[in-house]
């Protein structure tokens, strides 16, 4: 089962809390093999949408499918999908070993694996000690490594980059990286895109429990765009166009006051083009994508809603 | 199942509850029936029978009876613990039949309570014959009947833990359900016992049904006498039985049927 590729379905789901509804008739897919990135203000409805995905919240209508069944349809699902909801979610008495008994004893996994994953997340050397006095990244840690117990196909992360450190955060990426290019399933979500955006190569972004965005991120960002203001913003113009060779996408606009938008050459591009030009540069601002714009919105109109 | 008990059973284990539950039954088993035979029950205030007497043995053995609240306050925590440290959304994940899950904890504490009520029955045995022993007073009960009452308190045990256990999955928050457990048992059911009319429920609640295994009714009797009340007839020891197994079933019932379609959040 192991080379298995599943995709995550999601088909018209909607869920609500009385008269409110928390996610509305919400479809996308999410596909193996790439690292997807759920996304969307905090209250938008995306770890709601997780735990119908997991079976722990009853959808009000719709369906979400892993590999075409819902999760409680699967016959052993901790072999099919890893999940992690909450950022500290064990005994404080138990110790990390205690904690992976717990769980290897429900899906039925042996004690080697136990010792397997403390080893590949770090966690050895802490296996014997309490969890009470873990910190935040060894807690998520032992989240993960308690999700891999069954070695599953599908990865769904709640937040998982709350409270990680640069290094933690860093750790994260290369062990996603490394679990999608494996064929797995790796949906994460959060609410800071910078977070996240060199993590994922897909994006679904959600606001107040309706879809409106989906797709691979360099798609939707756009290409980044560089605002240049210069004293001399005609030559340099002319520069930058006579630098285009055949094939590139070299966008080059003035903005008027002596400022010139690029598309298609980065800031360090354009400053040494500059430079070898004798042309004087004023002002080298990298814009914001079109998702940062996007995402920007999104939390700003938050602010709107009664 | 097999998977689901033998989980249940390390996260028990694994626990400082576990060796608390075990320190609790050893010190009221062994420490508070040794207090009661060495103090001898003619001397509380207000004064009981004498242990040489068949009513003074049957007193201190319902005492030991109302610390029933005990078992069933651990089985409200352990299983309201997995909702406060948020364990209860990963075992949901591992095992999305939640029946099943409550049906492991309510075998693995069923059995943990049998545990429980061994060791508090034997340790007051051995402390009661032990007391009396020393102090040469013969028991105003043949060692027979003496052992069978703290069998039948032994197995209350049991259905108060399970009763704690079921209480603790309907309420899920640790607080509430510890103060309803410990409220009504410790607090709740004395209270009704003086309330005119209502008192006439006691036996067929939970401490009516474990004073009738022991056919306690000293309290009870105490207690209409000060209020001028009718006297509590408490049902026959096998009623009692049946009663107190019916609180069980429906404490498991609960427990069992109430999370299935409840939202884990």
């Amino acid at each position: 089962m192991s080379g298995d590729r599943q995709t995550i379905e999601v088909s018209r789901l909607t869920k609500r809390y009385g008269t409110v509804a928390a996610v509305r008739d919400l479809s996308f897919t999410v596909a193996p093999g790439v690292v997807t990135g759920f996304l969307g203000p905090n209250g938008a409805g995306k770890t709601t949408t997780m735990r119908m995905l997991t079976g722990l919240v009853s959808p009000t209508s719709g369906t979400a499918t892993i590999g075409g069944r819902p999760y409680r349809k699967l016959s052993r699902p901790s072999r099919t999908v890893g999940a992690v909801f909450d950022a500290s979610a064990f005994h404080p008495g138990h110790t990390a070993r205690d904690h992976m008994r717990v769980y290897a004893a429900l899906g039925g996994y042996s004690d080697s694996r136990i010792t397997e994953l403390l080893d590949l997340l770090g966690l050895a050397e802490a296996a014997d000690r309490r969890t009470r006095g873990f910190s935040t990244g060894m807690r998520q840690r032992l989240n993960l490594a308690t999700a891999l117990l069954g070695d599953p196909r599908v990865l769904l992360l709640d937040e998982p980059s709350n409270g990680l450190d640069p290094e933690g955060m860093l750790w994260l990426r290369g062990f996603l990286r490394r679990l999608a290019d494996e064929g797995r399933t790796v949906l994460i979500s959060s609410h800071i895109l910078s977070e996240v955006q060199q993590l994922v190569d897909d994006v679904v972004v959600l606001r107040r429990g309706e879809l409106v965005a989906a797709g691979p991120l360099a798609r939707l960002a756009g290409p980044p765009a560089v605002l240049v203001g210069s004293p001399d913003a005609a030559r340099l113009a002319a520069a930058l166009r006579a630098s285009r060779r055949d094939g590139d996408a070299l966008q080059v606009d003035s903005v008027g006051d002596g400022r010139l938008r690029v598309r298609g050459l980065d800031a360090p591009g354009i400053a040494d083009l500059a430079a070898a030009h004798q042309v004087r540069v004023h002002e080298l601002v990298t814009e914001s994508t079109g998702l940062e714009r996007l995402f920007l919105d999104l939390t700003s109109a938050k602010a709107e809603i009664p | 199942m097999r998977h689901l008990l033998r989980a249940e059973v390390r996260r028990l284990l694994a626990t400082r509850l576990w060796s608390g539950l075990l320190l609790a039954a050893a010190l009221i088993g062994g420490g508070m029936m040794g207090a009661m035979a060495l103090v001898g029950p003619e001397n509380f205030d207000p004064p009981m029978p004498g242990l040489h007497t068949e009513a003074g043995i049957r007193a201190v053995l319902g005492i030991l009876g109302y610390t029933a609240f005990v078992p069933a306050a651990i089985g409200t925590l352990a299983v309201t613990s997995e909702y406060r440290h948020r364990t209860a959304t990963v075992t949901f994940l591992f095992a999305p039949r939640r029946w099943q899950v409550l049906a492991a904890k309510l075998g693995t504490y069923g059995g943990a309570g049998l545990i429980y009520g061994l060791l508090l029955a034997g340790t007051a045995a051995a402390a009661l014959f032990t007391a009396t022993a020393t102090q040469g007073i013969s028991l105003g009960l043949p060692t027979g009947s003496v052992l069978a009452l703290l069998a039948r308190i032994g197995l209350a045990m049991v259905v108060y833990l399970l009763i704690g256990v079921g209480v603790g999955a309907l309420l899920r928050n640790q607080v509430a359900a510890l103060c309803v457990v410990i409220g009504y048992l410790y607090v709740g059911e004395p209270l009704l016992m003086m309330i005119p009319g209502a008192n006439a429920l006691y036996p067929i609640l939970p401490g009516g049904a474990t004073a009738s295994l022991t056919d306690f009714t000293y309290v009870a009797d105490a207690m209409s006498q000060e209020l001028g009340s009718n006297a509590v007839t408490l049902v026959p020891p096998a009623a009692g039985a049946l009663l107190l197994t019916g609180y069980a079933l429906a404490a498991c019932l609960a427990a069992v049927i109430l999370p299935m379609r409840r939202d884990i959040t």
